[in-house]
């Protein structure tokens, strides 16, 4: 029965999160902090002792039946395969990382218990969604992590704007959640099950018509979760988090769950081309969107929001060209660059004072330990792509996956890619240079940094700069071993000849080039903003909260006025209580009841009662006798 | 109709409505003892959930016949018999029922104000809802369908807050009149019946088997469907219920949203549906279109509320239209998801307003727009209302979800569309939801207040609700299993 230890692996979060929930102000804070690390931790640790469950198959087990009604039958039951092992290591690994280094960063922080057991709560839900066996858990995990982040966005209520930030974040990703929860439906009343295997094995067995409409649903569904067009609008203002809040959920974890998803339900959805060929357009068109946006932003963890929404659209990409392993590939790499690149943000953040602005940084290097400018920059090369790290070779998977795809649709949606990496170099150097570059331009008063701030940096570090070694490709020399790992899971293989491989790895080298000269010749020395109206319009995201709002929120608004003071109000309440003051002031009993002392008859009306009640019983005693 | 009793002949079910009449009538006679009139209502409330939990638990198997079945001659001359009966549609209520009073004595503690007499009230409504839940004879369903409503008038009309006499009467206006066209209906098939088969009966398994024709079978339907969707409530019907939500006390909101609406529900399943089985299958596309229209309708109507007891109704209003859509849909899962939904909105409902009937308490308001930042200083009674809120809102894991995805899951099967419409109203509940949230729990607050968290004895009644919203969030099963069969009785196995 040693499978059933795979539920530990999620449940060790859930009960630190109940535990420092309940106990957790009571209690002194040590005991809160041990708790939550300790949680995460072992389940990285159960994970790693567990691994060879993941072998061939994998291995399912059940814990106790959750709804079964007629022929729907839903248990708790996880599913440890080749897909859900890395992934639930990575989303563990990194986790305990970010634990460790929120424990110093939330240091001072008074409601520190809220704030554990939130982040081991949402621990739980992620791991959910990752080792899920069908569909209805996964949908607990699913919104489970929403109603963290929900938590965590507004974790400093008390500014109004952050509480509205954590609302907007559900809502948004709610609407996603319909359409997931639409498919959900469909698959049921399709194949007679949720299991995520089982739907699979069938897949094949759907009409084709209705496989690209259900592979439609879970796109919107996962790009609600991932922040992808057009359910974006939320991440970045998700920031208003703590940082380590966005390191883990808002850029590791919760934002790839999308991804996950169609990479799990990837034989299903993979049978429809037009279906693939719009999750690769959307993704390719976020990259590019979200690159834009991040060039003009001016504050330090919007930059990596929009750049987050930005690499989460190649693993989007990937999945469309047909590759699980690309899409995983640069899942598992982002999150390391990516945790890092926020873990530093939120270093420098604590070294300006809290200012956030990038633009009132510079030479932040000079104002905490030296190091902090090396183990950014290499969080940063890697996002950028520069050659040998871990981006590098994960991005330039995705983009010779996109290339390589036989439809030639695609091309056109590996220039947009194209592109977008070129972007991507420019505002990466661009942070880079603002941030660390020339003098300190702000006033702050720099937080010292405790250690446990810093070291998980550079474990992280270690791993955005080799981490390419997960599935090095066989152009140098490598394994391609995700590849191999997945096996089955893992989608198209790559199959071109090198001379083209080593073009498009030229060309990579020309963007990161390309990108990096631009923003050093525009930033190396600190020059203010552009300030026209392109960087206005790029600074708001495209105004899209403005579209947002017009679009959906006001029309919402009206009807809700509409129904209530227009309907209920004015046309029914208004009818009905003509009608009755008119029958009423036919009455004279009925009017002397508007206007009598209630109370007064309210013995009248006892005693009316008692003689029924009597009359009936009386009625009961004669006719008697059971029948 | 057979008597398939586990039990030795003790009339349990009699004593489920006889007991709390028993302690109404103490209470009454005693008046002016505040104190041992409190004690004698949580005494009555705590037994009558006893005996309930003990019917619970040696009900047997459920297969087909009744759990417990008390028949009695009653008044002869006009063939009215004294007849109860539980199945697991009805135990479950009865159930709800008994707990929502326990729930409903405790936070009704406070109350100052001809106190005997309130609770007196609380007991009579009480035995009401048990005999509606019960009753097998129309006559004895339609004695009881009005014992429950004087109560209510009362408890409104003189314990309630502002506004409270227009309240009152709108509530007995409208229910009233409902219930008035279901007693003509009622006697006009009772006369079918009786020329028809020479038998003059009020017995609900010899009026089932009247032979109608289809105008006769449409106009009585309508009849009956009325009385039961004003009190569900069903739009347009619906506009007394946020009235009588505002007005009422906190024990009479926790009772009317979750039992009195419960009965509009019930009366269809028990009675509505298996009379007039061929129209209602005619009507059902009908009754989808109304219950879809409820969903967003109200959903719009809470969004747009600004006191928080107002939003909490109109969203009982919402849920209430998605577990009519559940039995619309004529399908075991929907069903059960339909009654499953019923049991515990009225839990999570419950809860929603008796946590804000302790807001009020502490702040003097409900008001939106001068709540916020109770997290701040209630850490706990804030925790407890984002508890009730999230599962109002289908928060898997909670209770609401459980019967939502199976009233969902069981509706796509014969009709995607409706399900698919219905389920963007999770996003409207989310949205009024959150937007409570919000306003009642972030932010600094903007009045001075005591800053009292929770007493032991609102402990005493969140505590156990809470636990019943994760139970039946995460095991539902017993609760589904006692559903299965009766259901399958009335929607005649699966289409």
């Amino acid at each position: 029965m040693s499978e059933t230890l795979l539920f530990l692996i999620p449940l060790l979060p859930l009960f630190c999160a109940v535990a420092i929930m309940l106990f957790g102000m009571r209690l002194p804070r040590l005991f809160a902090e041990v708790l939550a690390v300790t949680g995460v931790a072992g389940a990285f640790l159960l994970t790693l002792l567990l691994w060879p469950y993941a072998d061939g198959e994998g291995t399912r087990a059940v814990l106790f039946t959750w709804l079964n009604s007629g022929s729907l039958d839903i248990s708790f039951a996880v599913h440890f395969d080749r897909l859900a092992a890395p992934m639930t290591l990575m989303v563990s690994g990194v986790a305990t990382l970010i634990h460790l280094y929120a424990v110093g960063y939330m240091h001072q922080d008074r409601d520190y218990a809220r704030f554990f057991s939130l982040l081991n709560l949402f621990v739980f839900a992620m791991l959910v969604i990752v080792l899920a066996d069908n569909l209805l858990v996964l949908f607990l995990g699913w919104e489970g992590v929403g109603l963290c982040s929900y938590g965590l966005i507004g974790f400093w209520y008390r500014k109004l704007d952050n509480a509205r930030a954590g609302t907007k974040a559900f809502l948004v990703t709610r609407v996603g959640d319909v359409f997931l929860g639409i498919a959900l439906m469909w698959l049921f009343a399709l194949t007679g099950t949720l299991s995520i295997s089982a739907i699979n094995a069938q897949a094949a067995t759907i009409p084709s018509g209705v496989t690209l409409v259900l592979c439609l649903l879970l796109l919107l569904g996962a790009c609600g979760k991932s922040a992808q067009l057009p359910l974006m609008t939320w991440l970045a203002d998700a920031m208003a988090g703590p940082t380590p809040v966005s390191a883990l959920i808002h850029a590791a974890t919760m934002v790839t769950a999308g991804v996950y998803l169609l990479c799990r339900l990837f034989p299903l959805i993979s049978l429809s081309a037009v279906g693939m060929a719009a999750i690769t357009a959307v993704g390719a068109l976020t990259a590019l969107y979200a690159a834009t946006c991040a060039m003009a932003q001016r504050e330090i963890k919007r930059v990596l929001a929009y750049s987050t929404m930005s690499q989460v659209g190649y693993m989007f990409m990937a999945v469309g060209a047909g590759t699980v392993t690309g899409a995983m590939f640069h899942l598992l790499t982002h999150a390391f660059f990516k945790a890092l690149l926020f873990m530093g943000a939120g270093c420098v953040i604590h070294l300006a004072g809290d200012e956030n602005d990038i633009y009132k940084m510079g030479g932040m290097a000079r104002r905490g330990p030296g190091e902090l400018v090396w183990v950014f920059l290499a969080g940063a090369i890697s996002l950028a792509g520069v050659p040998l790290t871990s981006g590098f070779f994960s991005k330039d998977n995705v983009l010779l996956m996109v290339y390589t795809h036989p439809d030639p649709l695609y091309k056109i949606f590996w220039g947009v890619g194209v592109l977008a990496a070129l972007l991507t170099a420019f505002y990466t150097f661009r942070l880079v240079y603002l941030v660390f570059a020339g003098d300190y331009r702000g006033s702050g008063t720099a937080h010292a940094l405790p250690l446990l701030m810093r070291w998980p940096l550079w474990v992280l570090a270690l791993l955005a700069l080799v981490g390419g070694s997960l599935n090095l490709p066989a152009l140098v020399g490598g394994h391609e071993r995700l590849q191999h790992w997945l096996g089955d899971l893992a989608g198209r293989p790559v199959t071109v000849d090198h001379h083209l491989e080593w073009l498009l790895v030229g060309l990579a080298v020309v963007l990161v080039v390309l990108g990096w000269g631009v923003a050093h010749w525009r930033y190396a020395r600190f020059r203010n903003a552009w300030d026209n109206p392109l960087s206005r319009f790029l600074l708001r995201g495209w105004q899209a909260d403005a579209v947002v709002d017009r679009v959906l929120v006001r029309p919402f608004q009206a009807m809700a006025l509409f129904c209530w003071a227009g309907i209920d109000r004015a046309l029914i309440d208004a009818t009905v209580v003509g009608m009755s003051t008119r029958m009423l002031s036919l009455s004279m009993l009925l009017r002397r009841l508007t206007t009598g002392r209630l109370s007064s008859y309210l013995a009248a009306f006892a005693w009316g009662f008692l003689l029924i009640l009597g009359w009936l019983l009386l009625q009961l005693v004669q006719g008697g006798g059971h029948a | 109709m057979m008597t398939a009793s586990a039990l030795p002949q003790f009339p349990w079910l009699s004593v489920l409505i006889f007991l709390p009449l028993a302690g109404a009538l103490i209470c009454v006679l005693t008046r002016e003892r505040a104190d041992e009139s409190r004690w004698l209502a949580l005494a009555t409330t705590v037994t009558v959930f006893g005996i309930s939990l003990y019917l619970w638990f040696h009900a047997g198997d459920s297969s087909g016949a009744w759990l417990y079945y008390e028949d009695v001659d009653w008044i002869s001359r006009f063939g009215i018999r004294y007849t109860l009966g539980l199945d697991g549609i009805s135990l479950l209520m009865v159930l709800l029922t008994a707990f929502l009073q326990v729930i409903a004595v405790l936070i009704s503690w406070p109350q100052d104000k001809h106190v005997p007499l309130f609770f007196a009230l609380l007991m009579v409504l009480e035995a009401g809802l048990m005999g509606v839940f019960m009753a097998l004879d129309m006559v004895l369903f339609y004695l009881f369908w009005e014992v429950m409503l004087i109560p209510m008038f009362f408890l409104i009309g003189v314990w309630g807050h502002e506004r409270r006499r227009y309240a009152a009467l709108k509530f007995f206006l409208y229910t009233l009149a409902g219930s008035l066209v279901m007693l003509i209906a009622l006697i006009a098939l009772y006369l079918i019946h009786g020329e028809q088969t020479g038998l003059y009966s009020f017995a609900l398994s010899d009026l089932m088997r009247t032979d109608l024709s289809t105008t006769q079978e449409a106009w009585l339907f309508a009849g009956f469907l009325l009385a039961f969707a004003v009190k569900t409530p069903l739009v347009p019907f619906h506009t007394w219920l946020p009235d009588a939500h505002t007005s009422a006390p906190a024990a009479g909101s926790v009772d009317l949203a979750g039992l009195l609406l419960k009965t509009g529900v019930y009366g269809m399943i028990r009675v509505a549906f298996p009379l007039f089985p061929t129209v209602v299958q005619k009507s059902l596309p009908l009754l989808a279109l109304v219950a879809l229209i409820g969903i967003f309708h109200a959903a719009w109507g809470a969004y747009r509320q600004t006191d928080i007891k107002r939003l909490v109704a109109y969203s009982s209003i919402s849920h209430l239209g998605l577990v009519i859509l559940g039995l619309a849909a004529w399908d075991l899962t929907a069903w059960q998801g339909s009654i499953l939904l019923m049991t515990t909105h009225g839990i999570t409902t419950g809860g929603l307003f008796a946590l804000v009937a302790m807001i009020r308490q502490r702040t003097g308001t409900r008001d939106l727009t001068e709540l916020g930042g109770l997290w701040q200083c209630m850490p706990n009674l804030s925790a407890f209302f984002l508890l009730f809120a999230l599962a109002s809102l289908g928060l898997p894991g909670l209770a609401n979800f459980t019967g939502e995805i199976l009233v969902l899951i069981g509706t796509f099967q014969s009709h995607p569309i409706w399900a698919a419409i219905a389920m963007f109203g999770v996003v409207f509940a989310a949205a009024y939801m959150l937007k409570m949230v919000q306003g009642v729990l972030w932010g600094e607050s903007k009045r001075t207040f005591d800053c009292e968290d929770l007493t032991l004895r609102e402990w005493l009644v969140l505590v156990p609700m809470a636990v019943l919203v994760v139970w039946l969030g995460l095991y539902p099963l017993p609760l589904l299993k006692l559903l299965e069969s009766p259901v399958l009785t009335v929607i005649g196995g699966m289409p």
